[in-house]
């Protein structure tokens, strides 16, 4: 009887096992196989012969679109838009959410309630648009982060992370005579690091992977972030090979290029990544599990 | 301001009604003077709601207006129903809506269960090294734009080389179009999808795992349950809550069939099973300028939403007893 569950459950393991590797697999290999195109020749990448290893390894690729001025601005505009909006949305959301997690905070309930209600319903894409012209933020910066800055579910899950906190911290302040706006930036939030990193990290990949807010509010080339850069590049080659005509294909960007445009935009994500992993996973499961 | 209030209760109020009113004033007034500051943190937060979610919401009032630019809200004409009526009778609405439901059933139906499934294998695997290496791993394409998914995905399926077309091929498969062919592009979308987002999903899923008692484990296997049978009757049942809460979630975004993806991967060719409502309003609301009729399109979006979201919460309030508020 024992042998049998040991020898069910060991199959059962070893299934498992191969299963998340091809998982895995399924998940990295686009990213191999793009490398492998970026540093191949780009005669190779259109016969089609690179799969996993590069073919006429070159560099030159690299080199080509670090020194293209469009994309080197549109780095620089992500790099700004990122840190300003980052910056902007941690702190505009961080105290929103401390008064909203105080139980005694009188309207607390409804002030909550209009900020779920706009998860739910909003005006949508055209009244937001005449909006942004009115207020004369179309072909601006600020159109890409501040309606940003206030996202509804990020200030949820930093509101139950302060609401988790232990009520004598807040108790012993007021007894040393700290003001709530004391207690929140000295005693709270060096205890909330776990959770402003991840949020830190959800600000920072959206407005570094958002390219649908740039592509409505956005047409002076010099202001465009650069995923629409990218996307721009993406999309005009590959319709023209989706409608068969190689001759302009091949006069758009090459795939090499392409390639490599694609990995030099995903780079600084995976290179912070790893190092906040540790952190949102904590944040979020307090976060998750409560609300 | 607001603690002066205390005195004029205490003028108005009744006899009987007095010392309870005047009580309340004082809590008032003392909240007022302890947390002053609370609510003066509350400022910026409230002013980025009502400009950038509240005003726009006004702005709906243009789905009943021949909205014309030069004569702004307040001077273009009232015209009542006339674009609902519109929405309501032209094919292309019909086919956007059609093609947003389907794609939407398709991806709840194969993206929901997924993580689920994911999350509970994930929860077997006893070496923790290697779980948390797979969990590293499969968290990266969530951190991807649409963009970087998308231009993987067209070099993944070209029929110039594609790596997956390749494989096709050593199984004597002929190279597909995936991105022309009209029959396997939704297909093309949900498995992009689920590639890019399945791993993520999984995360509250494990956080769930999480606040179910050791102790249910133990005792189970001390009456000799296998591994199957806790999963069934303790792992399942422990997460339940958070399923449903998904799930009721998840449909109040039915008519949101994944516009940044689509607008992305999809092409003239393939217009026909996926320009979905989002891509449509995009498309003519800012590139035909038809204001009106695609504000009416997104109001429709909206209060469809809104109502599966608290419908499906007092559904599943009434029938399974827990809601999500």
């Amino acid at each position: 009887m024992s042998i049998r569950t040991s020898l069910s459950e060991r199959l059962f393991n070893g299934c498992n096992i191969a299963f998340f590797i091809f998982f895995g697999l399924v998940t990295l290999l686009p990213f191999v196989n793009l490398t492998a195109k970026s540093l191949s020749s780009e005669a190779a990448v259109v016969s089609g012969s690179v799969n996993l290893w590069p073919v006429g390894f070159q560099l030159g690729t690299y080199q080509y679109v670090l020194e293209d001025a469009m994309f080197l601005t549109s780095l620089g505009n992500s790099v700004l838009l990122a840190v300003v909006g980052t910056a902007l949305g941690l702190f505009v959301t961080t105290i929103t959410a401390y008064p909203l997690s105080r139980l005694r905070l009188r309207g607390r309930k409804w002030l909550l309630l209009m900020f779920v209600f706009t998860m739910l319903f909003s005006g949508g894409l055209i009244p937001m648009y005449l909006l942004m012209q009115a207020l004369g933020l179309v072909n601006t910066m600020p159109a890409l982060f501040l309606p940003a800055a206030i996202n509804v579910f990020n200030l949820l899950i930093i509101k139950n992370y302060f609401e988790a906190l232990p009520d004598s911290l807040e108790e012993s302040a007021k007894i040393d005579g700290a003001s709530n706006v004391r207690t929140l930036f000295r005693i709270m939030l060096p205890l909330s690091l776990p959770v402003m990193a991840t949020i830190a990290l959800f600000f920072a990949v959206y407005f570094w992977n958002d390219y649908f807010t740039a592509m409505i509010y956005i047409t002076n080339q010099d202001l465009k972030p650069l995923q629409l850069f990218l996307k721009e590049l993406l999309v005009s080659s590959s319709s023209e090979f989706l409608k068969d005509n190689v001759d302009a294909a091949l006069n758009t960007t090459p795939q090499s290029i392409q390639a490599a445009s694609i990995l030099l935009a995903t780079l600084p994500i995976l290179l912070v990544y790893p190092f906040l992993q540790k952190y949102f996973v904590k944040g979020v499961l307090v976060g998750s599990v409560k609300g | 301001m607001k603690h002066n209030d205390a005195p004029a209760a205490l003028r108005r109020g009744t006899l009987a009604m007095r010392p309870a009113r005047s009580r309340a004033g004082q809590r008032l007034g003392a909240d007022m003077r302890r947390d002053w500051d609370l609510y003066l943190l509350l400022v910026p937060g409230i002013l980025f709601l009502l400009v950038f979610k509240y005003a726009p919401m006004y702005g709906i009032s243009i789905a009943f207006k021949d909205f014309n630019i030069f004569e702004g809200y307040a001077g273009s004409p009232w015209v009542g129903g006339k674009h609902f009526a519109n929405l309501f009778q032209s094919p292309d609405f019909a086919r956007v809506f059609c093609n947003t439901v389907i794609i939407s059933v398709l991806k709840i139906a194969i993206l929901f269960p997924l993580p689920i499934l994911v999350a509970l294998l994930l929860n077997e695997l006893r070496h923790m090294l290697f779980k948390r290496t797979v969990q590293t791993v499969i968290y990266v394409p969530h951190f991807l734009s649409w963009v970087i998914v998308g231009g993987l995905f067209i070099d993944l399926l070209s029929t110039n080389g594609g790596l997956f077309n390749k494989a096709l091929g050593l199984l004597g498969i002929e190279p597909i179009a995936f991105f022309l062919d009209s029959s396997v592009f939704r297909g093309v979308l949900i498995a992009s999808a689920g590639w890019k987002e399945t791993g993520w999903s999984t995360i509250v899923y494990l956080a769930a795992f999480a606040t179910i008692d050791p102790g249910l484990y133990e005792a189970s296997k001390i009456d000799g349950a296998s591994r199957l049978r806790q999963l069934w009757h303790i792992t399942l049942p422990g997460i339940a809550p958070i399923i449903l809460l998904m799930f009721i979630l998840r449909l109040g975004n039915i008519l949101e069939a994944g516009t940044e993806q689509i607008l992305v991967m999809y092409n003239p060719t393939v217009y026909n099973v996926s320009d979905v409502i989002g891509s449509y309003v995009y498309r003519m609301g800012l590139g035909n300028q038809d204001y009106s009729f695609t504000t009416a399109v997104g109001v429709f979006e909206s209060l469809i939403s809104l109502t599966l979201v608290i419908g499906g919460n007092a559904l599943s309030r009434k029938y399974l007893q827990r809601g999500i508020w």
